[in-house]
């Protein structure tokens, strides 16, 4: 399915009393990779989670496809938007298949099908379906339970994606041969992707655009071009210069 | 005469005590489950629900259970002498074990993993079918477990009530002053309650290492 638009209005969220994002616009066009860069903390997982109304705001608008998220569903939009969780929140008692192809059983797939789509999403993230695919989650490692993750946000095929740091704990050549993967894909597929990073070069290896996140606000949105070439501000320079 | 000749001499009549036995436990035991792992799930859902039904089965559980016979012996419709009365006293004390490990259980279900099956879009009723109660049946099922062992005590009291059972061995062996009648009745039934609790435990444990659950 092609991307749809995400929209933030005037998004305001506090969690008890803390104003973690203040008045924040952002817009991402169909089929866009946007990034969200920033310090831990600074509320880029608030964001993603806004999006699938796993957080609700305290003010202003998220939209999804031009609706506002309020009026949808929030079941058919969740299986709707693939959901790569920081944490990664795979289901302890479900084998590796079975945990990719969640969203696709719940959306009434018959099983063969979905053990179909559960091989080719395992072999996509550079993962084995006979050695890997009848496990446990605890008997893989931190970075293959990652990799699980991210078929799984993948397997239903949704029209946008929300990748919260995919790839953090993978090792740096399996991560630089996914984040390959995945640029290829999300162009192919032309999806709606907002992916969070604190990593700088995974950042403007991967975005159409990037969006520097700090202070409760967005700092400067830009092609990773424009925001090398003309950094907004001390903190987006700083940001950037720190990784190089 | 020895005890292995008296034994000897009434061995079908024991076996059929302990399979009377038998049959009261489970009979209890499985109403049991049936009422109380649903109004544990429930009272996950509909959390008012919790103090009033755990105080309820925990006071039941505070009631010596010879006196519960009793108590409910005069009530009409359930009481009256026989199994009856006895199979309802039984469910009422099988219900908290069960009932606090289904809650527990369910409850103790990392909120992290509840919220990837919220954000992978199940509803209610399947985070609960397909993820709260796979993850939370090691803990139902040590409560069965107690339940069942508990019951299989019990069971001799109810004698007392004209349930039948090993119970009734025993309580002749206390009124006819006979150590043989009530060593004939207290020695099954203490060797079924480590059979119940031995072969419960390692179905449990079977359980647990086919599901994957965590340990934690
Ligand atoms: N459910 C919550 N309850 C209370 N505080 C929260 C909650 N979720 C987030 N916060 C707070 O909001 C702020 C932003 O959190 P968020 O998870 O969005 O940060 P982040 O940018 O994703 O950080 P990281 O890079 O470490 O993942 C933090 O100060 C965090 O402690
Ligand atoms: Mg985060």
């Amino acid at each position: 399915m092609k991307g749809v638009a995400i929209s933030f209005r005037e998004v305001t969220k506090s969690f008890d009393e803390k104003l973690v994002l203040d008045r924040v616009s952002l817009d991402v066009s169909p089929g866009e990779v946007l990034v969200l860069l920033g310090r831990s903390g600074c509320g880029k997982t608030t964001l993603l989670r806004l999006v699938n109304r796993l957080v609700d705001a305290d003010a202003g608008g998220v939209y999804v496809g031009g609706r506002e998220v309020g009026d949808w569903d929030p079941v058919a939009l969740r299986r709707g938007i693939g959901y790569a969780i920081q944490g990664v929140g795979l289901l302890p008692h479900l084998s590796v298949g079975d945990n990719v192809c969640l969203v696709p059983r719940l959306l009434g797939w018959n099983p063969e099908r979905r053990r179909e789509r559960a091989s080719e999403m395992l072999r996509l993230v550079g993962l084995d379906p006979r050695e890997h695919g009848d496990r446990r989650p605890d008997q893989l490692s931190g970075g293959q339970r990652q990799r699980v993750g991210v078929a799984r946000a993948l397997a239903a095929d949704p029209q946008a994606l929300l990748m919260d740091e995919p790839f953090g704990a993978v090792d740096p050549i399996g991560r630089r041969s996914l984040q390959e993967e995945f640029r290829a894909l999300s162009r192919e597929l032309g999806k709606t992707v907002l992916f969070v990073t604190h990593d700088v070069t995974e950042a403007f290896r991967l975005a159409d655009r990037i969006a520097v996140v700090a202070d409760g606000g967005i700092r400067q949105v830009g092609t990773p071009h424009e925001i090398s070439d003309a950094p907004a501000d001390a903190l987006v320079r700083g940001l950037i210069e720190g990784a190089a | 005469m020895s005890f292995l000749e008296f034994l000897a001499g009434r061995w079908s009549e024991i076996l059929g005590l302990t399979l009377e036995h038998v049959v009261l436990v489970v009979i209890s035991t499985v109403a049991g489950v049936l009422i109380a792992v649903p109004l544990g799930l429930a009272i996950t859902r509909i959390p008012a629900l919790g103090r009033p039904v755990l105080g309820f089965a925990g006071v039941i559980q505070t009631v010596p259970s010879l006196a519960l016979f009793g108590l409910l012996i005069p009530l009409p419709l359930i009481g009256g002498i026989g199994s009856r009365t006895a199979i309802i006293a039984l469910v009422l004390y099988a219900l908290l074990p069960i009932l606090r490990n289904t809650v527990t259980g369910v409850r103790q279900v990392d909120p992290a993993i509840l919220d990837a099956a919220n954000g992978m879009g199940m509803t209610d009723w399947q985070r609960l079918t397909l993820v709260e109660v796979p993850l939370a049946l090691p803990s139902i099922f040590s409560g069965i477990r107690i339940a069942t062992v508990v019951g299989v005590g019990l069971v001799t009291i109810a004698a007392a009530v004209g349930a039948g059972g090993l119970g009734s061995l025993i309580f002749r062996g206390l009124a006819m002053l006979d150590s043989r009648l009530l060593f004939a009745g207290a020695i099954p039934s203490a060797i079924l309650a480590l059979l119940a609790d031995g072969g419960l435990a390692m179905l449990e444990a079977r359980l647990v290492a086919s599901r994957g659950a965590p340990t934690s």
